[in-house]
């Protein structure tokens, strides 16, 4: 029948249209980044080549070698900067959650006044922007004395992170139903003992997930970072990329290893959470 | 209106294959019902009928048209979901006239349209609220009046009845089948519910892992089915089944109980057989089971009762194995009380113990 | 024990208060108060010198900050729009994939693990008009044989600004709007089919309302983040050519920083700060809306 033919010549040229444009926007989004891999790789030669050399003749680990060594041009100390993203990160990261613990648990279980709007001014302190909050925030470290440490950018990004996981860990309590919690109190738990052995693992991936997301932020943040750090005891990779700039010239080679060194645990760490990280954006979503 | 008819009508999904070569003749204006456990396929067959799922091999024709590759909105059937499927977002007259609004019929048809399907389910005073403000059965009934105003050519309804509480469920179904004898349309209904089926149906399609075991009028799927499945799926309390071998002109059981082979049975000696009597056809001496010729007596204790009300079930312990039989004129009976109960050999059904088809001549 | 005793929920928000109160409200109240000075960095006892509303009167009728809001209101409004439309064809041609989903959920959430910072290097890389990614491509394909100034041109630079925008955050989009495709009910949309839609009509009248709350969620989110902006065009072009992509973020912080006058550079901020809590309270209430709509009470 000629309807059940053109229904079917349709789907055909329709499963054909979606593979194309599906693998346009895959390519959109990964050549860039594929791009700057690929150029941490090549010598500085090949790389301003004009014309551009589009088949790499040569492949090497120079770039690398360089930042380890620290002998590139200017000596970039890549590996402090590195340990100083990681220590900052996973500090700031691990206070944010335990304050966003707090938080959303409050959210979730318990009821009170001005709920909605406490909820909304929380969120709202994230509607600052870095570089307007950098200003005062730079004066106000410069008095207290803590501009250029550790101790200063942690507490700038726990502050940073902690709307946002009160947000998503709200969103996983309400996931988990209150009898659990309740069944465990009666069955002789204190709450506090219920909250740790019952409603805690049962959310615990989606924890897990608010963390790596504050994490990420805190790995990849520039503006705040810029302003409040000086000097090697506390620079973190995202500002160190500027090492690489000078006057008038740019070593994108080196800057472009750099890149990688700070995508690698970012993109590991983002393929283990993409699934919870869905779910929690759609509990604090929708379920409001 | 119109036929359905599905011809060899098969659905693989990847290799594993869950419908198979179904066929199936569905005459214009009738009430079928798909029934069986769930897993066995019917939810399948009736979207390949509406164009949800694919369809693997064979063909489906709605009226005298081959549907494989249409899509369901060029099918001309209405359908009612499980979990009624309303629109969320839109008022109950939205949810009403959305296929007409869609189909670009004038906003005075739809209002037409809508008032008379509001009319006919009861729900002209809820037309303006949201789907969430409204109770479960009014949620069904929605769905049905959805289904109503595009006066499709087959009505189909997945399980329609299984979210509402037991009480609703017995007025939906007088509602739905009231609707068929106003609406003399063609239904497909599913449903894993065999008092659904048998109240329902003008015909039970009773299905079983992708098959279909037994076609016919819910009276003669009770009282002929075609093999052990069918008995027991059929009836409430289900069909008690008792394994023995044939031994001449009688069965003898586990422990040496013997009964004569039922009339109307093709047997030979020593054949292994399922015996099969239903509750209602094995009842305690002097509860209304006319003296006839075919019947047989047994002493059985009795374990345990279930008082009803009209009747009392009765569990008691044959040659090994837990029957069901039934008490007319209900009076106390002791836990472990022995009791004579006569059976009505020519209401009750042989199987071939192996296949588990019927012996029936 | 004669201990004050809180309530439980206050002491579990309690943290969390103290600690945006010192690193964000702190600093906003001494901003707020320095907007109202002439302050400089180069000159501390300047935060003393109260000059009333001089500082907001001057960012108005300031033709420079204007032009810089006018910018950034541009570049949220088309970022912002068409970040959400590619953003939503990508969730559904995803959505419609039925091997190797898991793959391409990481692909397309590539672009989110990348600092902004790097985004910024990485686009004035590809767009450089001399080695360039773009150009070089260009060229080899024999479609111009001169150097596209990408970077240098000011409407060019606009739009290398808001294509580098749009790649960091399609994804952000892209993941919301599929995690919302998964949540919708297959029933209605089954329904949707049987009542004689077209898949066009379907997602028009099915689909997309029940996207919208997820929609508005992606745009709360993003708006809260516009703030990302700044590291891109300050790497990618610093606010120039001549500022003809100078945005308020990059107004602000040179007037602060490089020009040190902290008290005219607050008094900007305060303003840019009203845009953003603005932009979010609006998309909130948005959502708030649409999830009424669906009937999903809080």
């Amino acid at each position: 029948m000629a309807s059940n033919l053109n229904h079917r010549v349709r789907r055909y040229s329709l499963k054909g249209l979606h593979f194309f444009g599906l693998f346009t926007a895959m390519m959109v989004l990964c050549v860039p980044g594929l791009w700057i891999v690929l150029n941490s790789f090549r010598p500085t030669v090949e790389i301003m080549a004009k014309p551009p050399v589009w088949i790499p003749n040569e492949l090497n680990l120079d770039h690398y070698r360089a930042m380890f060594s620290g002998i590139g041009e200017g000596g970039v100390p890549v590996l402090t900067y590195f340990a100083n993203s990681l220590v900052i990160s996973v500090t700031s990261t691990v206070i944010a959650l335990l304050i966003g613990m707090a938080g959303g648990y409050a959210f979730a279980r318990y009821k009170f006044n001005f709920k909605g709007g406490m909820f909304v001014g929380l969120m709202v302190t994230r509607a600052v922007p870095g570089v307007a909050l950098s200003l005062p925030l730079f004066i106000l470290f410069a008095r207290v004395g803590i501009i250029d440490t550790h101790f200063g950018l942690i507490l700038a990004y726990v502050a940073l992170n902690v709307p946002f996981t009160i947000w998503l860990i709200d969103g996983f309590f309400r996931q988990v139903p209150p009898e659990l919690a309740e069944a465990a109190e009666i069955d002789g738990c204190t709450r506090w003992q219920a909250f740790w052995r019952v409603e805690f693992p049962v959310a615990r991936a989606g924890i897990a997930s608010a963390g790596i997301f504050a994490f990420l932020t805190s790995w990849n943040e520039y503006a705040l970072a810029s302003q409040l750090t000086r000097s090697t005891t506390s620079k973190t990779m995202p500002v160190g990329l500027l090492d690489f700039t000078s006057e008038f010239t740019l070593n994108w080679g080196g800057m472009c290893a750099l890149a990688v060194l700070m995508i690698i645990p970012a993109l590991i760490l983002t393929f283990l959470v993409q699934k919870h990280l869905i779910a929690g954006l759609t509990f604090g979503g929708v379920k409001g | 209106m119109a036929q359905v008819h599905l011809r060899d009508v098969v659905k693989k999904y990847g290799p594993l294959e869950v419908v198979h070569s179904i066929n199936l003749d569905i005459a214009d204006g009738e009430f079928v019902v798909l029934v069986g456990p769930s897993g066995c396929g019917k939810s399948t067959t009736l979207r390949m009928v509406a164009g949800l799922e694919g369809i693997s091999g064979g063909e489906v024709h709605i009226g005298n048209r081959v549907v494989n590759d249409l899509p369901p909105r060029e099918r001309n059937i209405s359908m009612v979901f499980q979990n009624y499927a309303l629109y969320p977002h839109m008022t109950v007259r939205e949810n009403l006239g959305f296929s007409l609004k869609i189909a670009k019929q004038s906003q005075a048809d739809i209002d037409k349209a809508v008032d008379v399907a509001a009319e006919i389910l009861s729900l002209t005073p809820l037309l303006d609220r949201k789907p969430g403000a409204l109770s479960g059965g009014q949620r069904q009934r929605v769905a049905m009046g959805r289904a109503i105003v595009r006066h499709p050519e087959v009505f189909l309804f997945d399980e329609p009845l299984s979210n509402l509480d037991a009480k609703l469920r017995t007025q939906m179904r007088v509602e739905i089948k009231k609707l068929h004898q106003k609406l003399k349309s063609t239904i497909i209904y599913v449903t894993h519910d065999q008092v659904e089926a048998m109240t329902l149906a003008d015909r039970i399609v009773i299905m079983r892992d992708g098959h279909i075991e037994q076609v016919g009028t819910p009276l003669d799927v009770f009282e002929n089915p075609v093999n052990t499945f069918v008995g027991t799926f059929i009836g409430s309390p289900p069909m008690n089944l008792l394994d023995g071998v044939v031994k001449g002109f009688e069965l003898e059981f586990a422990g040496g109980t013997r009964l004569p082979v039922p009339p109307g049975y093709a047997t030979q000696d020593g054949q292994a057989v399922t015996f099969g009597v239903r509750a209602d056809n094995i009842m305690p001496v002097g509860h209304a089971l006319p003296r006839g010729e075919h019947m047989a007596e047994v002493e059985m204790a009795v374990d345990l009762t279930e008082p009803l009300g009209t009747e009392t079930l009765l569990f008691a312990t044959l040659a090994g194995t837990e029957v069901q039989a039934k008490m007319l004129n209900p009076r106390p009976v002791q836990s472990g009380e022995r009791m004579t109960f006569q059976i009505m050999l020519d209401k009750c059904h042989l199987f071939d113990a192996e296949t588990g088809a019927t012996l029936r001549t | 024990m004669n201990r004050l005793k809180l309530p439980p929920w206050l002491v579990l928000l309690l943290p969390a208060i103290i600690i945006l109160s010192a690193v964000v409200l702190i600093p906003l109240v001494l901003s707020l108060y320095s907007s109202f000075t002439s302050y400089r960095l180069t000159r501390p006892d300047s935060i003393f010198n109260w000059v009333g509303f001089f500082n907001y009167e001057k960012a108005l009728t300031d033709v420079k900050f204007w032009a810089a809001f006018g910018r950034t209101v541009l570049l949220l409004t088309v970022a912002l729009n068409l970040e959400m439309l590619l953003g939503l064809g990508l969730a559904l041609m995803v959505s419609k994939v039925t091997q190797g989903q898991r793959l391409l959920r990481t692909m397309m959430m590539f672009p989110m693990m990348f600092s902004p910072i790097l985004v910024g290097f990485q686009f004035k890389f590809i767009f450089n008009d001399n080695v360039g990614l773009v150009n070089n491509a260009l060229q080899s394909l024999g479609l111009t044989d001169r150097a596209i100034p990408w970077l240098v041109d000011g409407h060019l630079a606009m739009f290398s600004i808001i294509f580098a925008e749009i790649w960091t955050a399609t994804s952000v989009f892209g993941i919301l709007i599929l995690a919302g495709l998964y949540a919708i009910p297959r029933d209605p949309l089954e329904a949707a089919k049987v009542d004689g839609c077209t898949a066009w009509q379907s997602f028009r009248y099915v689909t997309l309302p029940f996207l919208m709350p997820f929609i508005y969620i992606a745009m709360a989110i993003r708006s809260l983040d516009v703030a990302r902006a700044y590291d891109i065009v300050q790497i990618m072009t610093n606010g120039g050519p001549a500022r003809r992509t100078e945005l308020l973020w990059t107004l602000i912080g040179r007037t602060g920083y490089v020009d040190a006058r902290m008290g005219y550079a607050n008094a900007m901020g305060y303003i840019s700060i009203f845009l953003a809590i603005f932009f979010t309270i609006y998309f909130f209430k948005k959502l708030t809306q649409s999830r009424k709509e669906l009937g999903m009470g809080a």
